[in-house]
């Protein structure tokens, strides 16, 4: 029975760290865009700053979903 | 056609195997129990109540809008006032009523959908719905401050936002709350999906409704930043010296409108894609199918969405651009078609032949089907440049976007109302009643909207409020049927309530014997606390 229940309390940390750790990389690319957009600007080359990110996008869209595909 | 199924409720639904017997700890009682709550459905339902409230404020402000371009001349309200109920009326409608609706959706049916205790994050949850009501507050209170609301549009294009009163402030601050909001919404969601999918529940089992909003959530995290980003260039140009927008200062107006649009399209999918999700889970059940084509569903979803980051300078074709900009945002732009023609004839593959029935989420989900496509094809005529030149910023371009957001987003949201409502509530609908809803609005939408399509042809411009004679007639017609259209709505209302209040034929746990996804396997209304044991999915 406890055994039951450490093992059920591990899977609950474990998922805990997980939510976290995804919740950590979604908001850390979110400040990456926040900021980004507003330093591409300062530094004055719209152009390229908006081909790096939009590049950006893409590439985190297609890994993003992609490497969960077969899960 | 048959009747709502109600014999059709198996007694494997009537004792569901995954149901918690709610003998653990319920909500609070009162006001607390709202406050206070970290349950999905308690929070799905808060979303939902609140985008009903500001869908009808926003609704208001549409009528105001209406009832001034009745006929010619100034009649009800001064310019100034009418310009800012356009403003409100697009950021209430987008910020305060679609969006928030989407959300709700998701909180109350992504869990039950995955075999998912509840959202990952549920104090985050609870704190995403709570930033709205401030939000709201500081657009109201704008109305009131030296200058009125901000009156340059939902785009909020320098220079007019720049040189507008204190209303501005105020509706970029609102615009920071409502994207933390969708932010963290967003997050979660997606955690969500990741993390919390009972066994067996691979991405490619789940159902559609949660991929729409997985690649959402997805679009929210990459854009809402560039917006916050964007208006927060716009509050430093207005208090702090900086020029990023200001062209005296070495800044250009036109970055604002591609650092805008840059959110601002992949936007209308983010306010699209959950209604496909929602229309992909009505039609199946109703006729009586498997959703043909699943894999190319999803695959269609991902592709819009990516899509949509590479489109965004459709929307400012006459700002001036190199020619090859002009083919690239062109083609790019038209080959959205593509994906989205692939959903279309997915959905209709799906009812082909179908043992189908017309209950009113079904005639919601047919209605979205022939307006949104309408909507879809008068994109493709806008998105050809020499052709946009010549009707940008014309009623056909309002015309277009409300067939996709009304007839689209909010058709769909109606849809999903009355095909989850048994399930929220353990009441079901008045049929009759929805019926009703279903033909007022779809005859109203048309008789408002479609006038629009020759009023843009004919060359009137939007966001003015006096007109030339030569609109009049289709002006008064649109506005009649403005009139109607809101009218209609009270219906939904009263609908909604009587459930609410358990007014009506008690629900099945699945009243809709198409049904065949994991929330009709929990009773109606389900208990406080679902999937506390996750199914397993074969």
């Amino acid at each position: 029975m406890s055994t039951h229940a450490e093992s059920s309390d591990a899977a609950a940390a474990r998922r805990r760290s997980a939510n976290l750790r995804t919740a950590l990389i979604l908001l850390s690319i979110a400040l990456v865009f926040f900021f980004g957009i507003i330093a591409s600007k300062l530094i004055g080359d719209p152009t390229a700053s908006l081909g790096v990110i939009g590049a950006a996008v893409l590439l985190y869209l297609v890994v993003a979903i992609g490497r969960n595909l077969r899960k | 056609m048959s009747s709502i199924p109600h014999d059709h409720a198996t007694g494997h639904a009537e004792e569901p195997p995954h149901a918690h017997d709610d003998h653990a700890h319920g909500p609070h009682g009162g006001i607390m129990r709202w406050v206070t709550t970290t349950n999905h459905k308690d929070i799905g339902t808060l979303y939902l109540c609140f985008s009903l409230i500001m869908f009808f404020v926003g609704g208001i402000m549409a009528l105001t809008i209406r009832a001034e371009l009745f006929e010619p001349g100034l009649q009800i309200v001064h310019p100034e006032f009418f310009n800012s109920m356009t403003t409100l009326h697009g950021l209430i409608m987008i910020f305060g009523a679609i969006m928030p609706a989407a959300v709700g959706f998701a909180n109350w049916m992504i869990p039950m959908l995955i075999g998912a205790p509840d959202m990952a994050f549920a104090r985050m949850n609870n704190w995403s719905f709570w930033l709205l009501p401030p939000a709201v507050i500081l657009l109201g209170v704008s109305f009131f401050v030296p200058g009125g609301a901000a009156a340059g549009g939902w785009t909020l294009y320098p220079p007019l936002s720049t040189q507008a009163g204190m209303g501005m402030d105020l509706t970029i601050f609102a615009i920071h709350i409502m994207g933390a909001s969708s932010i963290m919404g967003s997050i979660n969601i997606i955690t969500t999906i990741l993390n919390l999918r009972a066994p067996g529940m691979t991405l490619m089992k789940m159902p559609l409704f949660c991929w729409t909003w997985l690649i959402t959530a997805y679009l929210l995290v990459a854009v809402m930043p560039v917006l916050a980003g964007a208006v927060t260039m716009l509050l430093t140009d207005r208090h702090f010296g900086t020029t990023f927008f200001n062209a005296a200062g070495g800044g250009d107006p036109v970055l604002f409108q591609h650092v805008f649009w840059f959110f601002g399209h992949p936007e209308v999918y983010i306010l699209i894609l959950p209604a496909f999700g929602i229309i992909s889970s009505i039609i199946p059940t109703f006729a009586r199918k498997p959703l043909f084509g699943y894999a190319s569903m999803v695959y269609a979803v991902a592709g819009i969405a990516i899509l949509s980051f590479i489109v965004w300078a459709h929307h400012m074709f006459t700002v001036g651009m190199p020619a090859a900009g002009l083919l690239f945002f062109m083609y790019a732009t038209m080959l959205i078609a593509v994906p989205t023609g692939v959903k279309v004839f997915n959905w209709l593959a799906t009812m082909w032949k179908g043992e189908m029935t017309f209950e009113a989420p079904m005639l919601f989900a047919i209605g979205f089907l022939f307006l949104f496509t309408l909507g879809g094809f008068t994109g493709l005529v806008l998105a050809i440049t020499p052709v946009d030149i010549q009707l940008q910023d014309t009623y056909y371009v309002v015309a277009h976007f409300h067939y996709v957001m009304v007839a689209g987003s909010l058709f769909a949201f109606f849809g999903g109302t009355y095909y989850w409502i048994p399930k929220w509530t353990g009441t079901m609908y008045d049929e009759r009643l929805g019926k009703l809803h279903f033909w007022g609005s779809m005859i109203f939408f048309n008789i408002t909207f479609f006038p629009m399509h020759f009023l843009g042809l004919a060359g009137m411009p939007r966001r003015i409020p006096d007109y030339a004679q030569q609109f009049a007639d289709w002006n008064m017609v649109a506005s009649i049927g403005a009139l109607g259209f809101g009218l209609s709505q009270l219906i939904f209302l009263y609908a909604v309530i009587k459930c609410i209040r358990g007014d009506g034929a008690k629900a099945p746990a699945k009243p809709w014997d198409g049904g065949d996804t994991l929330e009709w396997t929990l009773p109606s209304p389900p208990p406080y606390h679902t999937f506390e044991t996750p199914p397993v999915i074969r």
